[in-house]
C-alpha cells in the first residue's frame, strides 16, 4: 500500500485532462449528452446536500441546471493508496456563473445586490478504474469514470 | 481511440509518405480548384475573407510586413515578378493590386489539394517540394515564408469540411515562432506530425502552446527529427524530453509513436456531441440548497463521546495527529488565492467587523507548499515536494504550516458536512467534505476552506488502533480560499439571476416548489422496507427521512433506538450531526459501515 514517483506523476495528468473536460462538457450545449459518459450507474453524488445517484440521477440532476461557465481556480489530486491502479482524489476549487450572469439581472437590481454574480464551488471526485472498460489505446493503465462527486456552492 | 487503431492515419513518417500519395491521387481526381472558381478574383473579397493575411496586407510599417519584403514572402514575390521595382506601400498603380489575393487562393488551391476529407488528413509535408507551389511561386513558411503566411495556411486549413483531425507539417524545416497561429486556427487537431522539422527546445513548443488549455484534444504528437527531440537523446536525457512534452500536453496519449501511460475516460466523444441534445436554458434552478447530507453512518449507535478532536488537536498540537493518518495516507493543501466576486460585492475585505482581514498574506501559504495544479502542473519537483506521504511525513509537513483556530464548536452554520461511504479496494470507506472558515493565528484574519477526508477503519493492532484512533485519515486535501460568508450554503431556493423588486411572482413559486419537496426517490430495496412496514411506524420513518436525509434502514435504526419518538430521533440525529463536526467523534461509526452494506 505505498505511491510511486509514477503514479503520482500520472495522476496529476490525468487530474490535469479530466478537469479540462469535464468542465468544457458540462458548459457546453451539448451537456446532456455529453456529461453522462464520465459516470456509471454506480456512482455516487451530491449535489449542494441533495443526494443523487448513477447515470440516470446525474441526467436528472443536469437536465434542468441552468447554463454554466466555471472557471476552475486550483485543483489538487492525490492517488488514494490501496489499490493497483489507484483511485484519484480530486479536489476543484473555482468559480460558476449561472445564466447570464450580472448582465442578466432585471435593470433595477441593486448594485450591491450579489445575485447573478459568480458563486465559488468546491468539488470533490474519486475516479475509479472500470475494471469493466478494458484498455483501448495504447499505453492506456485503465478507464476511468466518476464513482463519487460531491459539489457545493461555497461563496 | 489511436489514430493507430482508427481510419485516421498514424503521421509517422511511413504513414504520412503513404498518405501523401493517397490524399495527392484523391484530390487530383476528385477535387478541382473549387475555391479558386468560387473566389473573387478582382480582390477584395479576397481580402477580407482572410484578414489575418499574408504580409502585404498589413501597412508598410507593420515589422512583419517589412521581414516579409526583406526576405520574399508569397506575396512579396509575386509581387516583384508581377511589377517591377515595386515596395510596398509605394505603389499608386491599381491595376495590379489583383496579384494578392491571388497569393490566397494558390494557397486555397493547394490546402485543398493536400486534403482528404475522408480520413479528414491534411497532408502538409514537404511544401517546397510540391509542384503548386514551384508553379505559383509560393514561399512556404521555413523555406522564406513568414509565421503571418503560416497562419494564412491554417487559416486556410480551418475553413476545411469536415473538420481536420490530422494534420501533417513534416520536412518543412519549421520553427516555433511560424507555428504560434496553429492552436488558434485548429484547436481541435487530434494527431500532428512536426517530424523532421528545426524545432530547438521547450521555449519554441511554449510558443506554439503558451497554455495548457490548447490543444487539449491532441493526442498524439510526433516530433521526430526536431533538434529538441534528437539532442536530448542525444545528450541521455530523452526521459526528460519526453516528460516535459507529456506534462505539456495534458490529453497526448502517444509520443514519437511510443505510448504514453495514462488514465483515460470516456470523454465526450464527437460523435456523441453530434447527437441533438436540447440546449442548457433554464433560468431556475431544479434544486434548492440543501443542509449538510450526511449518510451511511449510523450516528445512533455512536455511545462513546471520544475525546481526541481532530480539529482541536489541529489547531493546538499537531504532533498528536501522527496516528490519525495512516502510514501510507497522502495529504496536500492548495491555495485559491482568487478574489471571490460576492464576497468582494459584500465587502468583506474591508468591513470594520472584521478589522484583521487586510493584514492577510496569501505569500505564507503560498511559500509553504500550496499545491495548487493549476499553478505548478508542470513543475515535476513541487507536484512531488508538495503530496506529503506517510503519517510522519504529513505531520512534519503539518507543523510547517501557518496556525489556525477553527473554532468547530462555535455556531453551527458557519460548517457544512456532506459525508457518504465510497468503496475502497475491497472495502468501504467514508468520504467527508467539510466546509467552513478558520482564523489565521498569527494575523487573526479570517479565510475559508474546503477540506475532503477519506477514512477508512483502523486495522487490528496497527498503531493507529493501539493508539485511540479506530478510524484513520487515507487521504485529506486542504483548499484555502479567501473568506466567503457562510450564506453560501444556507438552506433555501437558490436564484440564478437576481429577482426585481416590483415582480413578486418568482419568489412565492420558488417557495411553494420547497414545500412540494419530498423525500429523495428510493432504490427498489428501500421501498421494499418501506413497504413493509406497519403504517404508522411508515410515516414516521418518513418523516426522518425527510428531516434527516437518512436511508430508510438507518431511519429505522434511528427510531428503534429512540423508542419511535419522532422528535427524539431527529434531536439525537442533529446532536450527532452536530459532533460530526469535530469530525472524529465519527470513529465508531465507520467500523459499522461495512456490515451496512
Amino acid at each position: 500500500m505505498s505511491l510511486n514517483p509514477k503514479d503520482i506523476e500520472i495522476a496529476t495528468r490525468a487530474a490535469d485532462h479530466f478537469t479540462r473536460i469535464y468542465y468544457t462538457a458540462y458548459d457546453s450545449d451539448t451537456r446532456l449528452a455529453d456529461l453522462p459518459q464520465f459516470y456509471r450507474q454506480t456512482s455516487s453524488l451530491t449535489w449542494n446536500g441533495k443526494p443523487f445517484q448513477g447515470v440516470d440521477g446525474l441526467k436528472e440532476l443536469v437536465a434542468r441546471m441552468p447554463p454554466t461557465q466555471h472557471e476552475v481556480q486550483s485543483f489538487d489530486c492525490h492517488p488514494i493508496p490501496g489499490a493497483q491502479p489507484p483511485s484519484l482524489l480530486i479536489t476543484v476549487s473555482g468559480n460558476v456563473t449561472h445564466g447570464k450572469g450580472p448582465s442578466g439581472n432585471p435593470p433595477d437590481t441593486p448594485v450591491r445586490s450579489i445575485e447573478g454574480h459568480p458563486r465559488v464551488f468546491a468539488q470533490t471526485f474519486i475516479l475509479v478504474p472500470d475494471p469493466l472498460a478494458p484498455p483501448t489505446k495504447p499505453g492506456e493503465v485503465a478507464k476511468y469514470y466518476v464513482g463519487a462527486d460531491a459539489l457545493r456552492f461555497v461563496g | 481511440m489511436s489514430v493507430f487503431s482508427s481510419p485516421a492515419p498514424a503521421p509517422g513518417s511511413k504513414a504520412i509518405a503513404a498518405n501523401a500519395l493517397r490524399s495527392a491521387g484523391l484530390i487530383d481526381r476528385d477535387a478541382p480548384m473549387r475555391d479558386i472558381s468560387d473566389s473573387n478574383p478582382g480582390g477584395r473579397k479576397g481580402r477580407h475573407s482572410i484578414r489575418l493575411s499574408t504580409s502585404t496586407h498589413a501597412g508598410p510599417s507593420d515589422p512583419l510586413a517589412i521581414r516579409g519584403a526583406a526576405r520574399p514572402s508569397i506575396t512579396g514575390r509575386i509581387r516583384r515578378n508581377a511589377i517591377s521595382n515595386s515596395t510596398p506601400g509605394s505603389s499608386g498603380i491599381p491595376v495590379r493590386v489583383s496579384t494578392k489575393p491571388k497569393a490566397v487562393d494558390a494557397w486555397r488551391e493547394f490546402v485543398n489539394k493536400r486534403y482528404n476529407p475522408e480520413t479528414k488528413y491534411l497532408n502538409l509535408d514537404s511544401m517546397i517540394d510540391d509542384e503548386m507551389v514551384k508553379k505559383y511561386n509560393l514561399t512556404p513558411p521555413g523555406h522564406g515564408g513568414t509565421a503571418r503566411d503560416a497562419a494564412v495556411i491554417f487559416k486556410l486549413a480551418s475553413q476545411l469540411k469536415p473538420e481536420v483531425q490530422s494534420l501533417s507539417l513534416a520536412n518543412n524545416n519549421l520553427t516555433g515562432v511560424l507555428l504560434t497561429q496553429l492552436p488558434r486556427y485548429l484547436p481541435k487537431i487530434v494527431n500532428l506530425s512536426l517530424h523532421n522539422n528545426k524545432i530547438r527546445d521547450k521555449k519554441e513548443i511554449h510558443m506554439i502552446v503558451p497554455r495548457k488549455d490548447k490543444m487539449i484534444h491532441l493526442r498524439e504528437l510526433v516530433l521526430t527529427g526536431n533538434p529538441i527531440r534528437e539532442q536530448s537523446y542525444k545528450n541521455g536525457i530523452g526521459e526528460v524530453y519526453r516528460a516535459d512534452i507529456i506534462r505539456r500536453f495534458s490529453s497526448l496519449e502517444v509520443l514519437d509513436q511510443q505510448p504514453i501511460a495514462q488514465i483515460s475516460f470516456d470523454a465526450p466523444q464527437s460523435s456523441s456531441s453530434n447527437m441533438p441534445v436540447e440546449k442548457p436554458n433554464a433560468t431556475t434552478f431544479p434544486f434548492d440548497m440543501n443542509p449538510s447530507f450526511v449518510t451511511g453512518v449510523v450516528p445512533f449507535l455512536l455511545t462513546t463521546s471520544l475525546s481526541s478532536s481532530f480539529f482541536n488537536a489541529f489547531d493546538s498540537q499537531r504532533e498528536a495527529l501522527i496516528h490519525a493518518y495512516h502510514p501510507s495516507a497522502t495529504f496536500s493543501f492548495s491555495a485559491n488565492t482568487s478574489i471571490p466576486a460576492r464576497a468582494r460585492l459584500v465587502g468583506f475585505h474591508s468591513s470594520r467587523d472584521m478589522p484583521n482581514q487586510r493584514k492577510l498574506d496569501w505569500r505564507i501559504w503560498l511559500d509553504s507548499g500550496s499545491r495548487n495544479l493549476n499553478r505548478i502542473g508542470t513543475d515535476p519537483k513541487k507536484i512531488k515536494e508538495d503530496l506529503h506521504v506517510g503519517n510522519e511525513k504529513i505531520v512534519k509537513a503539518l507543523k510547517g504550516l501557518p496556525g489556525t483556530r477553527h473554532e468547530i464548536g462555535g455556531p453551527a452554520e458557519r460548517f457544512s458536512i456532506d459525508a457518504f461511504p465510497v468503496p475502497h479496494g475491497q472495502t468501504t470507506g467514508l468520504l467527508v467534505i467539510l466546509h467552513g472558515q478558520f482564523t489565521e493565528a498569527a494575523t487573526g484574519g479570517v479565510r475559508s476552506f474546503d477540506r475532503t477526508f477519506i477514512l477508512l477503519p483502523a486495522e487490528e493492532g496497527s498503531a493507529s488502533k493501539l493508539n485511540g484512533w479506530d478510524i484513520v485519515i487515507i487521504s485529506d486535501q486542504w483548499i484555502i480560499r479567501s473568506y466567503s460568508s457562510h450564506e453560501a450554503w444556507k438552506p433555501g431556493p437558490l436564484l440564478v439571476q437576481a429577482v426585481s423588486p416590483a415582480s413578486s411572482g418568482v419568489g412565492s413559486s420558488l417557495q411553494q416548489q420547497q414545500l412540494q419537496a419530498s423525500i429523495p426517490p428510493l432504490q427498489p430495496d428501500q421501498q421494499a422496507m418501506l413497504a413493509s412496514l406497519p403504517e404508522p411506524q411508515r410515516n414516521l420513518v418518513v418523516e426522518v427521512i425527510k428531516q434527516t436525509n437518512l436511508n430508510v434502514k438507518f431511519a429505522i435504526d434511528c427510531l428503534t433506538g429512540n423508542g419511535w419518538d419522532l422528535g427524539r430521533a431527529v434531536a439525537n440525529f442533529n446532536e450527532v450531526k452536530v459532533c460530526w463536526q469535530g469530525l472524529f467523534y465519527l470513529q465508531s461509526f465507520v467500523l459499522t459501515i461495512p456490515f451496512c452494506f
